[in-house]
């Protein structure tokens, strides 16, 4: 047996990736094709399926009803990852650039909300948010400052405001990874060379952190489509994201089948997304210097 | 160098302190237009700290940096009329070759053309046309060097500073672009300041050598100055190969004569001014002004040193043969004799008397 390794390292390798490969296949390829499976079939009365092949499932999908809600989830995802970038690249900067020991403690409190579950923090912004009895709009009111409760609950605002708070660490995250790698000496050459502080920016730092503002945005903006805890807390039942629309196939409508065609929509679009992203973004990173 | 000149950078009494460290100890230089000047030093002398105050990276906690008679106070680099080499080389790795060299003519708003024009002259210059595409990954090391000599020298700066620019190249690379750095320097007739610890290098590549030793500057001179009448045992030993005899003072006149431990007297052509009548010094020789003689044999006179001893090594150099001589009283020397120039050699265990003219010692307070 030994000895058999010993001359098929090939064999070796297989027998390595063999437990991570049967858990993958197990847990990840098999489920999604369930799903892919269960899209194209009829659902029963009992919540069950049937085994008849159909595209009524997907013809469903591009209803307005439903397609609106799937462009609103895109809209949400997007306005998540621009205000997470526009928060989190200064915040990820200024960490990268502080001395290591505070750089690891910055990191660590960076990490500190995560040790809370989501659902209790984001119930959290409930209590600061809700228009008549949330705290902000209680105490402004006390204080005089405005009159009548502001819209901060059950809208667009409150959904990206969870979202960008729940998110924003896997944007930092990646770019201060991309930035502390950043060469020091590398600002001071741009530096001698008449550039300005803006200009040492936009023609160093920025190319040079684009990997990780791309892996940042992507982790940012792929679990913002899907959401479905945020807008369901937050959204206050008014506005639905297309992540609550297939919650509720699956455990309400007990259609499982619409429910699977919606998740397939949804992961091809972000396959596209990301397919797009990625290249137009290493196009821009190889680009860089041209500005 | 013309007196009357104004110098192309200048020093007066700089310090600067990190914290509590002081990196740079009241340091006054001034470098003439046109000069390649090198501060030479080991790790933490300062050498570095310095270059950067005149680049304006950092600035002066004390004292005042001129660039052609001008204060620069706390003007920050791209104000300052210098350009740098940064030691490794700091290319900017998103670029092709050609934007790098051009990046310091773009920011400063020169037209297109121009930059395209004067990118190919400086990659004529520094012998890498057709290189204009490529990425600073795809060079050698010595490419490299050759991209960010370019990238600064376009600029036409009054002044380059280059950090250790050869160090991170093999020795065979390093002494070729010695040679280019330096044809380079004369065929541009910009001033240099080339900061190094290798003292070989800067004997071959300055014009003046500056030394310095933790923060302060111990010399300045002439390649040959500092080799030949260094001013401390810190220079001395730093710079080349040097025997430090241990001897006491006997006579601080002209000539000064000392004793060693065994009880020969010697005679030296400089002492430190600080040494006083009786005390312990140390008498520093070259090993190539050094001859070996048998017993009774060789000049003799008021002009020359004369120390017996024994052949303890001997080690064939192809250009020269290197001798470790014992003397009594436990010291050893070591004495270069030129291979060609004379018949005689030695062989271990031989008694021998070490020869050495009075102009050749020098004598210096003991340092640890």
């Amino acid at each position: 047996m030994n000895e058999l390794l010993q001359r098929k390292p090939s064999l070796r390798a297989w027998l390595l990736l063999a437990p991570s490969i049967l858990w993958l296949l197990i847990f990840f390829i098999i489920p999604l094709g369930i799903i892919v499976v269960y899209s194209f079939l009829e659902r029963d009365v009992y919540g069950g399926v049937v085994w008849k092949w159909t595209l009524d499932n997907y013809r469903r999908v591009f209803d307005p009803l439903y397609f609106k809600t799937f462009l609103y989830s895109f809209w949400i995802a997007l306005l998540t990852a621009f205000f997470s970038l526009l928060f989190g690249y200064p915040l990820a900067y200024y960490i990268a650039t502080r001395p290591e020991k505070t750089r690891n403690a910055l990191v660590l409190a960076l990490m500190i909300p995560f040790w809370t579950n989501f659902l209790v923090r984001t119930y959290a912004w409930l209590t600061l948010l809700r228009t008549n009895t949330g705290l902000i709009n209680v105490w402004l009111q006390q204080w005089g400052i405005i009159d009548k409760p502001l819209p901060l609950f059950g809208n667009t605002f409150a959904i990206t405001l969870g979202l960008v708070y729940g998110w924003m660490p896997d944007m930092i995250l990646p770019i201060y990874a991309a930035l502390e790698q950043l060469d020091r000496s590398l600002l001071e050459a741009a530096e001698d060379l008449y550039a300005s502080g803006w200009q040492v920016f936009r023609r160093v730092i920025w190319p040079l952190s684009l990997p990780g503002v791309i892996a940042g945005t992507m982790l940012v903006f792929i679990p913002s489509l899907g959401a479905f805890v945020t807008p369901a807390i937050l959204g206050g039942g008014k506005r639905l994201m297309i992540g609550n629309v297939i919650t509720n196939q699956f455990l309400g409508a007990h259609d499982w089948p619409f429910g699977s065609a919606l998740s397939v929509l949804m992961m091809a679009v972000m396959l596209v997304a990301t397919l797009i992203y990625f290249r137009t973004g290493g196009e821009e990173a190889r680009r860089g210097g041209l500005g | 160098m013309t007196e009357t000149s104004i110098p192309a950078v200048e020093l007066r009494d700089v310090v600067k302190r990190f914290d509590d460290v002081v990196a740079v100890d009241h340091v006054s230089l001034s470098i003439a237009p046109g000069e390649f000047f090198a501060l030479l030093g080991p790790s933490g002398s300062g050498k570095t700290t310095t270059l950067r105050m005149i680049g304006g990276f950092e600035l002066p906690t004390e004292g005042e940096v001129l660039i052609e008679g001008e204060p620069q106070g706390y003007k920050p680099p791209y104000q300052r009329p210098v350009n740098t080499v940064f030691q490794n080389y700091a290319l900017f790795p998103h670029m092709t070759v050609a934007q790098n060299i051009g990046f310091g003519l773009e920011m400063q708003g020169v037209p297109k053309d121009e930059i395209r024009r004067r990118v190919s002259e400086m990659l004529e210059m520094v012998r890498l046309s057709g290189y204009e595409r490529r990425r600073p990954h795809q060079l050698s090391g010595g490419e490299q060097q050759r991209v960010a000599l370019a990238r600064a020298l376009i600029n036409r700066p009054k002044v380059l500073l280059l950090d250790e620019p050869l160090g991170a190249l093999d020795l065979k690379l390093r002494k070729a672009m010695q040679l280019e750095l330096k044809a380079i320097q004369e065929q541009v007739g910009i001033t240099f300041i080339y900061v190094t610890h290798d003292q070989e290098e800067a004997i071959t590549m300055a014009d003046r050598i500056a030394v310095m030793n933790k923060g302060k500057v111990l010399q300045v001179g002439t390649p040959q100055e500092v080799y030949e009448q260094p001013r401390t045992f810190f220079v001395a030993d730093f710079i080349g190969e040097t025997n430090f005899l241990p001897v006491r003072v006997m006579n601080l006149g002209s000539p000064v004569e000392v004793m060693t431990e065994p009880g020969a007297r010697l005679t030296a052509a400089w002492a430190d001014p600080a040494l006083r009548v009786g005390v312990e010094a140390v008498m520093a020789v070259r090993p190539e002004r050094m001859f070996l003689y048998r017993p009774n044999e060789g000049p003799t006179g008021p002009g020359w040193n004369r120390v017996e001893g024994i052949v303890q090594q001997v080690i064939y150099k192809g250009l020269a043969i290197r001798y470790e001589v014992f003397l009594a009283g436990g010291n050893h020397l070591h004495v270069h004799m030129p291979v060609g120039r004379t018949d005689t050699t030695f062989v271990r265990g031989e008694h021998v008397v070490v020869v050495w003219p009075r102009d050749a010692a020098r004598l210096f307070r003991r340092e640890s």
